[in-house]
């Protein structure tokens, strides 16, 4: 194996796990996916209950959504720090 | 897309015209390839380096003309809004009318969630929103990420060769394209990339980062103000612990309650850090996102689609900028409330 293979099957196999890593990164966007299902479920069923305080359900559950999807973007920021940067 | 056009024509005008637009696109496709452009997390540097007496080598980035091209955008908007005002006239119109409305939902929405406080609320709330929600959409502006200098690839960076477009007295206009076309105008077949002039100014982290400092700087501020130094008794509560070395009889739980007090303290403080965090990546990694997604979309799938990827980005910059305002009233108003019990929210903060 010449230095030149070397360095491109290294090259390849850095690249490669660059994409794994970015990949089991994303596995973190599972719990806000969830999250974010049980909020608009209990959202919803709120609303058919009471529909007069759907606007102040809608705030709420937007606030909570926007906490639960902060973990999937912080899973998205470093997948993107893997992929991008470096 | 939805270019303005005072004059109705005749029955859905605009349909026609973003479905004229969409069919043009796919011929523009076909004719001119879109290009990947390269992902670059740091904003590229337009001009620089300066050299800044204390500060050291400075660039002008492109993230930075954004922030200005927004804030001319607000001043402009505050301005007719003014003309407006004093023109004495008993119902707004036009812009000053939209700025009206929008100004009083977030008003309401303020003294509904902060009462008595919101006065003092209000103003950094609906500033933090207008700020980034104009952030946000001024992303989406054709030639935005698109126009900009012109530099050789290099350093692992996807080059595409640059064919010559037409010319302005000495500078040479140029567009790059994905390989095949030969490259004219510049005899060698060396690769080029764009750094963009304008780049959209939260998919910068220095100025998500401003916002979140601000954000959580004027909650202090505002807490401290309003219930007096009593306010770092939520960060810094001895008082328990100081009782404790006078009681005579203690017992098992007189003796962990006041530790368990500074503990949640401690907790209270590293919560306020967490949400500069939270702040900051939230806008960012949702901003920097959308930005992907349109390059991903608009490379692979370049018909049809981008117009939905635009709408959504539409939509998500109003939402996190909303996110973002409502999530600065509700601290700042749990912070003007001092023992309002909500110690569950602000755990939640955490995130």
């Amino acid at each position: 194996m010449t230095p030149e293979v070397a360095q491109i099957l290294v090259t390849g196999i850095v690249t490669g796990l660059k994409f794994l890593g970015a990949g089991l990164a994303m596995v973190g966007t599972l719990g806000a996916g969830l999250g974010i299902g049980l909020l608009g479920s209990g959202a919803v069923q709120g609303i058919a209950r009471n529909p007069d305080a759907a606007g102040a359900i809608q705030i709420n559950m937007i606030l909570a959504i926007a906490f639960a999807e902060a973990v999937a973007i912080y899973a998205l920021v470093v997948a993107m720090l893997i992929l991008f940067v470096g | 897309m939805d270019t303005a056009q005072p004059t109705k024509r005749r029955f859905g005008f605009h349909r026609w015209l973003i479905v004229a637009l969409i069919v043009v696109s796919v011929f523009a496709v076909r004719a001119y390839a879109p290009v990947r452009p390269h992902v670059q997390v740091a904003p590229e540097a337009v001009l620089g380096p300066f050299n800044v007496p204390l500060l050291g080598e400075m660039y002008l980035t492109n993230t930075m003309i954004s922030l200005v091209i927004v804030d001319l955008i607000l001043l402009v908007l505050a301005l007719a809004v003014r003309r407006a005002v004093k023109t004495g006239a008993p119902v707004l119109t036009g812009i000053a009318g939209l700025i009206e409305t929008v100004i009083e939902a977030l008003y309401n929405l303020a003294e509904s969630t902060a009462g008595k406080s919101a006065r003092r609320i209000f103003p950094w709330m609906a500033t933090l929103i207008l700020v980034v929600l104009v952030a946000n959409w001024s992303k989406l502006l054709p030639g935005v990420e698109s126009i900009g200098w012109l530099h050789e690839a290099h350093g692992g960076v996807e080059g595409y060769p640059a064919r010559e477009l037409f010319r302005v007295g000495k500078a040479s206009v140029s567009a790059i394209e994905l390989g095949g076309g030969e490259p004219a105008g510049h005899s060698d077949s060396t690769l080029y990339t764009v750094s963009p002039w304008v780049r959209g100014l939260p998919t910068d982290l220095n100025f998500t980062l401003a916002l979140a400092l601000i954000s959580v700087v004027m909650t202090q501020v505002i807490g401290l103000t309003t219930a007096g130094p009593g306010y770092l008794g939520k960060f810094f509560n001895f008082g328990r612990f100081a009782r404790m070395w006078t009681r005579k009889d203690l017992g098992p739980f007189e003796a962990i309650f006041p530790f368990l007090d500074i503990f949640v303290g401690i907790l209270e403080l590293i919560a306020e850090f967490a949400k500069i965090i939270s702040f900051s990546f939230r806008l960012f990694g949702n901003l920097f996102a959308g930005a992907v997604l349109m390059i991903i979309v608009g490379t692979l799938v370049p018909v049809f689609l981008p117009s939905g990827v635009l709408l959504f980005e539409l939509f998500v910059g109003l939402i996190q900028a909303l996110v973002f305002g409502m999530l600065t009233l509700v601290f700042m108003s749990m912070a003007t409330q001092l023992h309002g019990g909500g110690h569950g929210q602000e755990q939640g903060g955490a995130h």
